[in-house]
């Protein structure tokens, strides 16, 4: 068995790939678990092995794609999709294979969660004197179940245009200086800290937004924690007032739309001149 | 009147509109320019409400002061509801910082109508105005268009907006004259056209300032008088093939506060309008005619879908084989979809399709496996009778608690 480790670097472990491809080496007989259990101390062959591979591109594509995929097995179940589109078996890559099926999973939970990024980010605008050149104007914290930070943050560049903003993650961190995209992979505490700490002194006008486009008579929890899993619950500002969405919609609110903030205030008929 | 206070009366206010759709957008950015905003074709969904329902755009009315009195609306006239206005300018502030705050991904703005048709167009258009010209917002924008407004503010309209959409209403003339009597069909229908009209005339111009680029949708309320879906369906395929429609929306009629007697006071039919969906997107996805889901007059049914329907009524086309059948026959099985068609189709190319390829590309086997064959598998069901596969196959409703009192 030979044990690797790629410090959870697509780079890497595609140098490590191509060299145990060479060599010929059985997707049986490679690791990259750190304490496997059965580890000897097997090392690498110190030169390039005589088998020539040839790989199609859309393929390392997809492998690229399913690397920032967080879990069991991240990079052993790689090295078999590749070992066995480069030995002439391509359905290793079709969702329809057993293996292809697992790898067409990963890569659409690192898209889903590439999207959740680009839903679910919430920007606070920092005090100016903070924001001053240098510092950033909007600051966001969010937890990726996947690597897919540096991947999927160049959609804010678009969005945001020369504004400066930063995005702090528990692992990873980036910064838009208004000309360039910074990406630490460990993310600066500093960073950290003005993500999870900045004051929203602004934030009652989308909640207030949030309450009164809900319509009570519709209530459909089932479909809403589908799309808004609640783990991205605590950090969405509008997550506190779910529950008692849903509870004041239980009791009385379906029957008919309206907030009841709104039944409460005195209404006005118009009279028209005709 | 605060402008939180103006949010909480005019968000509450648009909220029956079933439209938050951020699509099909052509690709713009602000990258390394002033302004803000960019638009890539894909909807985002920013939020869900506990309805299910996704913030995607800033939904909101300018007013909900309406000189009309239709009976399903909220805010007709003779409604007892608290009134608000904003100003252009505010709705621009409003759009901006949620913007910023990346809760949006654009505006969709209607308004009540005031003073006339065309004085409420005119301000609709200068909020879009300001936020593409002023502010340089490149973000989505949806202008719900006045029928009976001047075709030339309706021209402008188009040229700011990325989404126009006239609503239909109701699916019949007949009902729109019961409860609506101030909406006139044509004008609607003549509102549809000077899009159309509009779209096409930019169509192959690569140089023409863009119009309307996502393109046109309305809505049709559902419920709120007694119109079957089929009369419903064969509307919206008419809409789709006369306008080009990008989508037609159904809104199950929503229970209004103060509510008239000419409509009902009862909960919104939602199993209704997810039917009516799922036929919509057979109408726009598969190839299928309204026609072909019904017999006659009539509703969908409500506890199989559409295509399981279709599916018992035609057992002479199954099974199919799924190593044979042409990619549009597939395609129509229930429990398949079209993205599963076209794997099942790619793997077929490397080798045999078995039973066990099914469950791995997540089909849902209990529907569709009395109307396919593989290489390994023929279903015993096939000899089984429409009336005993419906029984096994149809939606049962949960368990209700029964009433203390009845």
């Amino acid at each position: 068995m030979i044990c690797l480790d790629c410090d959870d670097l697509f780079a890497t472990w595609r140098q490590q790939a191509r060299w145990l491809l060479s060599h010929g080496v059985d997707p049986s007989q490679v690791s990259w678990e750190t304490a496997d259990l059965f580890a000897t101390d097997q090392d690498l062959p110190a030169t390039p092995g005589p088998f020539q591979a040839r790989i199609p591109l859309a393929l390392v594509e997809q492998l690229e794609a399913a690397a920032r995929y967080r879990g069991q097995q991240r990079w052993s179940l790689l090295y078999e999709v590749l070992w066995r589109v480069s030995h002439g078996d391509r359905t290793a890559m079709l969702a329809g294979d057993s293996l292809g099926s697992e790898l067409h999973r990963r890569l659409k939970q690192v898209s889903r969660e590439a999207h959740h990024l680009h839903a679910f980010v919430r920007f606070v605008a920092l005090a100016p004197a903070e924001g001053a050149a240098g510092q950033p104007e909007y600051v966001a914290w969010h937890e990726p179940a996947h690597d897919i930070l540096e991947s999927a943050s160049a959609h804010f560049i678009g969005r945001m245009g020369r504004h400066r903003w930063l995005i702090a993650t528990p692992r990873d961190g980036v910064y838009y200086d208004g000309e360039q995209l910074h990406y630490q992979r460990q993310c600066p505490v500093a960073w950290q800290q003005m993500a999870q700490q900045a004051e929203d002194p602004h934030g009652e006008l989308w909640l207030t937004y949030y309450s009164h486009i809900f319509n009570p008579a519709r209530l459909n929890t089932r479909a809403m924690q589908g799309h808004l899993p609640s783990r991205f619950w605590k950090h969405l500002p509008e997550g506190v007032l779910i529950p008692g969405l849903i509870s004041e919609a239980r009791t009385g609110k379906q029957r008919d739309g309206q907030a009841g903030s709104i039944g409460a205030r005195q209404g006005k008929r118009i009279v028209t001149g005709g | 009147m605060q402008l939180i206070e103006k949010l909480s009366i005019l968000a509450d206010a648009a909220k029956y509109d079933a439209s938050c759709a951020s699509s099909a957008a052509p690709k713009r950015s602000s990258e390394g320019k002033a302004g803000l905003g960019a638009t890539d074709g894909m909807g985002i969904c920013h939020s869900y409400t506990p309805d299910g329902r996704c913030v995607s755009l800033l939904k909101i009315l300018l007013t909900n002061f309406c000189l009309f009195d239709c009976q399903y609306c909220v805010n007709r006239r003779s409604s007892d509801v608290p009134r608000a206005r904003f100003t252009p300018e505010e709705v621009v502030t409003l759009t901006l910082d949620f913007y910023r705050r990346n809760c949006i991904s654009g505006l969709f703005l209607s308004s009540g109508i005031i003073r006339s048709a065309d004085y409420t167009m005119e301000q609709l258009v200068r909020v879009a105005r300001l936020l593409r010209e002023e502010h340089e917002f490149r973000g989505y924008i949806h202008l719900k268009t006045i029928p009976e407004a001047d075709p030339r503010l309706i021209e402008e309209a188009g040229r700011y907006a990325d989404r126009l959409s006239v609503n239909i209403e109701l699916p019949t003339d007949a009902s729109l004259q019961t409860l609506a009597p101030e909406k006139q069909v044509s004008s609607i229908r003549q509102a549809m056209s000077t899009i159309h009209v509009g779209r096409e005339a930019v169509v192959n111009e690569p140089r023409a300032p863009s119009f309307a680029p996502a393109g046109q949708s309305t809505q049709m309320i559902v419920g709120a008088d007694d119109t079957d879906d089929s009369t419903i369906l064969h509307s919206a395929e008419s809409l789709y093939g006369n306008f080009k429609l990008k989508r037609v929306y159904y809104s199950a009629f929503s229970p209004i506060p103060n509510s008239p007697k000419s409509v009902p006071l009862a909960a919104p039919p939602l199993m209704r309008e997810h039917r009516l969906y799922q036929a919509d997107f057979l109408l726009r996805g598969y190839g299928f005619k309204a026609g072909e889901l019904f017999q006659g007059p009539g509703h969908l049914a409500l506890d199989i879908d559409p295509k399981l329907a279709w599916a018992l009524e035609h057992r002479d086309v199954f099974p199919l084989d799924l190593n044979r059948a042409e990619p549009a026959l597939i395609a129509r099985i229930p429990g398949i979809g079209i993205r599963t068609t076209q794997r099942l189709v790619e793997l077929r190319r490397q080798r045999r399709i078995r039973y066990e390829d099914l469950t791995r590309l997540r089909c849902v086997l209990a529907k569709a496996k009395p109307f396919l064959i593989t290489s390994d598998y023929h279903p015993r069901q096939a000899e089984s009778s429409s009336h005993l596969l419906r029984e096994q196959l149809r939606d049962r409703p949960a368990p209700q608690q029964m009433g203390l009192w009845g």
